[in-house]
């Protein structure tokens, strides 16, 4: 019998989508696996249609997207409730992703630098998104803006998770098929990834070198045969998942993370700057403060798609 | 007066809401293209290192 499946995206770009799009001839297969019930991207289901649907209808729904405001936690809730499993699909709905970021700010920050004052903007009556607006017989309403950027599963229960901005696509596909062939592993597993940190396969050879300072990618023209870290370059990979098919690395570019946290790991960035400390060329804390200052930026750097998920997770307000 | 809700429109990226408002005679008196989805990049790319921003914004839209 066929399976029924939802995909959705929250505060996402529709790059997770355009993944399963991208496994080519391979979403023939996943058409004769799935009857799709909603999946704004690519076919045309309105909200009221997955109401009326029975609870746990749905065999899997798959949900991108971080949530940023009233509606993508509406929306969670309601394929929740609809679904037998639920699936976070890539970094955003996974750990926070690049939305995640927008912690760093209040709410009231956010909205003033969009509507009020940014350079392209006109807005004399400095008009921002109101949730509830009227004019005359005319009624209309936004979600609600929240302050906070939250992960999928800091508002529902989810089962799964597939990481990575995006993730790639014949890993979601492989993941569909555990689905299909009911093959699942225990509930809460990352699926369509490594089980192993990005490091350890990594194509680039590590000379056990101790760092003496923190380099930016202008500063430095990396050897490509070399660990990237050891160049200076802050890389993520002895703390992020394997199964991105290292696609940065081997373009020579430092990873960020954005398969999130291997399984031990509890938060990513900290776990990166304990790796850092123990790779330092320096024993008095003077010294070690001094290569750790030349870091820049070292919070969007450190947790770049896991802030969200992290312990910092917002900033104090 | 009679409302029409179109709620998400698809195949596009991003999220959209379109409210049509129709007058005693059906016809169409107003009608409303609402985007309720921002995640505000304006804001938290502000600082971040140059090098970085391409690495940041290519998240605006996957599609």
């Amino acid at each position: 019998m066929k399976l029924k499946f939802g995909i959705y995206w929250g505060a996402a770009c529709g790059g997770c989508d355009v993944a399963i799009l991208d496994t080519h001839e391979k979403i023939l297969e996943i058409a004769d696996m799935a009857d799709i019930f909603l999946w704004p991207l690519a076919m045309d289901f309105k909200y009221k249609k997955i109401r009326a649907l029975e609870d746990n209808y749905l065999d899997a729904s798959f949900f991108s997207g971080a949530i940023r405001n009233s509606e993508n936690e509406e929306i969670a809730r309601l394929l929740r409730r609809k679904s037998k499993v639920m699936v976070a699909l890539g970094a955003c709905a996974h750990i926070g992703g690049i939305p995640g970021l927008a912690n760093m700010y209040t709410r009231e920050d956010v909205l003033n630098r969009v509507y009020r004052e940014s350079e392209s903007t006109i807005n004399e009556e400095g008009i921002i998104p109101r949730e509830a607006w009227s004019e005359g017989e005319y009624e209309l309403e936004l979600p609600r803006f929240y302050n906070t950027v939250k992960t999928l599963d800091q508002i529902i229960n989810v089962e799964y998770y597939i990481p990575g901005c995006p993730p790639v696509p014949l890993q979601i596909y492989s993941a569909l098929t555990l689905v299909r062939d009911g093959m699942l592993p225990p509930k809460g597993s990352v699926i369509g990834a490594g089980d192993r940190a990005l490091c350890e396969q990594c194509p680039r050879v590590k000379e056990e070198k101790k760092l003496t300072g923190i380099k930016r990618v202008h500063e430095v023209i990396p050897d490509p045969e070399k660990c990237l870290l050891e160049q200076g370059l802050i890389c993520l990979g002895p703390v992020t998942r394997s199964g991105c098919g290292s696609r940065c690395i081997k373009s020579g570019v430092p990873c960020r993370g954005c398969y999130g946290p291997v399984d031990d790991v509890k938060d990513q960035g900290f776990a990166m700057l304990s790796a850092l400390a123990s790779s330092l060329d320096a024993k008095e804390q003077k010294d070690i403060d001094a290569i750790i200052d030349t870091i820049e930026d070292p919070l969007r750097t450190l947790h770049r798609f896991s802030l969200a998920a992290s312990m910092l997770r917002r900033k104090k307000v | 007066m009679k409302r029409i809700e179109i709620d998400p429109i698809t195949r596009l990226e991003g999220h959209g809401k379109i409210t049509i408002f129709l007058n005693e005679q059906g016809e169409v008196d107003n009608a409303y293209l609402q985007i309720p989805e921002l995640r505000g990049f304006e804001k938290f790319v502000e600082g971040l290192p140059v090098e970085e921003i391409p690495r940041v914004v290519p998240r605006i839209c996957g599609v």
